[in-house]
């Protein structure tokens, strides 16, 4: 079928683009999760970074503050340590504990930095000294209500000088790591950009591709689909055709059978018409032949009977020569006898009607060699019947066959002195080859086509009586048993006559027999 | 010729055959008593002593019917018929010697009760070793049935059987 190689290249249309769509696809989720790890990680390093730099701002920040308290703190002792107002106090005490606070909070901050931690120590005890020095201020004011010397100032000046330098340096330090702390994330807030970038198109180009793809399928298998339809057209209108060519020769047959049931009607009835015409034929010539037996026969009879009386009665006073006259006539009368009888078998072997049975042709062969008896008598004959199979067949036909056979074996060793007649058979090609063999004058092979003519001798009827008759009654049993029949001799050597009754008809277990028979 | 010591009837319309046969019969001093029938008609009317026949008695029947086939009026099977279907005749010996040798009729004659059948040959030796040969053996080798016993016998058994 043409249309069975349509489905096999949609199938492997089907699966080659099923096997890259999967792959595109499976590329493109897996880019897709790259992105988003790496766009994550992005999130959580510039995160990270951002922190950091808070981180910073709050150090500084705490740096300011502790610095701005120690200041204030010193400017509230100076202040004091001058005019002696408590008033200048007020906020001194509260901002106290806070710079103290503030210098935890700062060391806090600072843990994971050890320079920061190292400019710590050398702040904490900057600041202590500071804070000491304005409390001494305060406390000798108090008790002395002397006013600040200059030497004091001077020292606030320093101790002042040295907190300011440290946070200086912890300031620079942590503007330093935030110089260094941006830039990187700047970096990796760049490279993040770029991969989300660069996998975007990348995607979409793999999602061009896919599409690209599937849609060369598509029109692959939109195309295969368009044929399909096409041949499906094609298909259907052929069968189309097809049908209507068969509806027509359907028609025709039809009228073909018609015609031939009415041919075979025309037959039937013409066939009965000749069976009837046969029948009719048929009876006339049986008629006529029963006739020819009881009619033609008494003349004979009479001719016969009367001329042999005449030599009985009147034989003293017949002249020898008319006494020869009549024994012409007499045997005349035999010779129309027999020969009226031997047509009479003739006509009667062409209407009889097959009575077939299995029949032992051994038994046939002994009654018809009985019969010949007194033909033999005084003559040395030697008959070699070897063992013959039971065959189905006629019994009464097959008795003419041999009676006839054996009578013209007889008849033709007549010369010889002592006859060999000879009946055996062969299995040749299944069937049972009879032979009816005999060393008598024979005949030449080049008058073998005239044996089994009608009235065909080969012989004057002074050497050897006949009416050439038998063999052709012999040739019509055969013929009528399905059989063959044939001959062969030689000139004064013998003659050998075949003939088979149909092989097929021949019994089981016969056939064995007459294989094993055929062996030895 | 005296009807009542009857040995053969021969039925037989030909002229010559008649002769032929009774010239055979006479050799064999076979012909003595000797009736021709020259149709079946004439035949049946001998044998069922009737017509010219009436004063013939079933109690001498022949001893021998020689039967031709080919008869005038009458042909020879309906003669055969008819004598082997009456039990007062049914027991006489009846030959049929005819020229024929067709199967048809051997097949007839038999199957309506024929005690043989001959054809009768054209050598006129043969011919006349056939009529002695039958003659001698239904007239003098077998044994005819006790016939005047047997048909009162049978008279009575007929004439029940027509007063049925």
């Amino acid at each position: 079928m043409p249309t069975g190689a349509l489905p096999v290249a949609a199938v492997a249309i089907t699966d080659s683009l099923k096997r890259r769509v999967a792959g595109s696809f499976i590329i493109a989720v897996l880019l897709t999760v790259f992105l988003g790890i790496s766009s994550w990680r992005g999130a959580r390093v510039a995160a990270n970074d951002a922190d950091w730099v808070a981180h910073t701002y709050a150090v500084m920040d705490a740096i300011e503050l502790t610095t701005m308290h120690v200041i204030e703190l010193e400017t509230s002792a100076r202040s004091f340590a001058l005019t002696g107002q408590d008033r200048l106090l007020a906020h001194y005490e509260t901002t106290k504990s806070t710079a103290v606070q503030e210098e935890d909070t700062l060391r806090h901050l600072t843990a994971d930095n050890p320079n920061e931690g190292r400019l710590l120590d050398v702040l904490e005890p900057q600041v202590r000294a500071a804070l000491e020095f304005a409390a001494s201020l305060i406390a000798k004011r108090r008790q002395t209500h002397a006013v600040l010397s200059a030497d004091e100032i001077l020292e606030t000046e320093r101790l002042m000088d040295a907190v300011r330098g440290t946070t200086q340096k912890m300031h620079a330090e942590e503007m330093r790591l935030l110089s260094q702390r941006t830039p990187r994330t700047e970096a990796g807030r760049r490279l993040t950009s770029r991969i989300i970038i660069v996998g975007i198109f990348v995607g979409a180009g793999l999602l061009g591709l896919a599409w690209f793809a599937v849609d060369r399928e598509i029109e692959v298998s939109a195309r295969a689909q368009r044929q399909i339809v096409t041949l499906n057209a094609e298909l259907e209108q052929r069968v189309e055709q097809r049908t209507a060519a068969l509806e027509y020769e359907i028609v025709e047959r039809k009228q073909i059978e018609e015609e031939l049931r009415k041919f075979r009607d025309e037959l039937e009835l013409r066939v009965l018409e000749r069976t009837a015409q046969l029948e009719t034929v048929n009876q006339e010539l049986e008629a006529f032949s029963y006739s020819v037996s009881h009619d033609l026969r008494a003349p004979l009879r009479h001719i016969s009977g009367f001329s042999r009386m005449l030599t009985e009665e009147f034989g003293s006073t017949l002249d020898p020569i008319a006494q020869r006259y009549v024994e012409r006539m007499q045997r005349g009368t035999q010779e129309m006898g027999l020969l009226v009888d031997e047509l009479l078998n003739l006509a009667r072997v062409g209407r009889h009607a097959l009575s077939l049975r299995p029949t032992g042709l051994n038994s046939i062969v002994a009654e018809v060699i009985a019969i010949l008896e007194p033909d033999g008598e005084g003559r040395q004959v030697k008959w070699l019947i070897s063992d013959l199979p039971a065959v189905e067949c006629d019994p009464v036909l097959v008795k003419q066959i041999f009676q006839n056979l054996l009578a013209n074996a007889l008849k033709f060793t007549r010369p010889r002195s002592g006859a060999i007649i000879e009946v055996s058979h062969k299995q040749e090609g299944g069937q049972a080859v009879f032979t009816v063999r005999d060393n008598g004058i024979g005949f030449s092979m080049k008058y073998v086509d005239k044996l089994f003519g009608v009235f065909q001798r080969l012989h004057s009827a002074d050497e050897f009586e006949g009416t050439g008759i038998g063999l052709v009654t012999v040739q019509r049993i055969v013929h009528k048993h399905g059989g063959r029949v044939w001959a062969e001799g030689e000139a004064d050597k013998g003659a050998a006559f075949y003939f088979t009754l149909g092989g097929e008809k021949q019994m089981e277990s016969n056939n064995k027999a007459a294989g094993a028979g055929g062996q030895s | 010729m005296n009807s009542d010591k009857l040995d053969i009837l021969l039925v037989e319309d030909n002229q010559d055959d008649m002769e032929l046969a009774l010239h055979a019969l006479r050799r064999e001093k076979l012909a003595n008593n000797i009736f021709v029938a020259r149709d079946g008609e004439q035949a049946l009317d001998f044998l069922f002593c009737r017509g010219e026949f009436t004063q013939r008695s079933f109690d001498h029947p022949p001893k021998l019917v020689l039967l031709d086939l080919k008869l005038p009026k009458v042909d020879g099977m309906e003669v055969l018929k008819q004598v082997k279907a009456d039990p007062r005749t049914r027991t006489i010996p009846v030959v049929i010697m005819t020229s024929s040798k067709e199967e048809r009729d051997l097949v007839s004659g038999y199957n309506l009760g024929a005690n043989s059948y001959i054809q009768k040959p054209v050598d006129f030796d043969q011919f006349r070793d056939t009529v002695k040969t039958v003659g001698l053996y239904w007239l003098i080798t077998n044994q005819p049935p006790p016939l005047a016993e047997g048909f009162r016998h049978l008279d009575a058994l007929a004439h029940d059987h027509d007063r049925q």
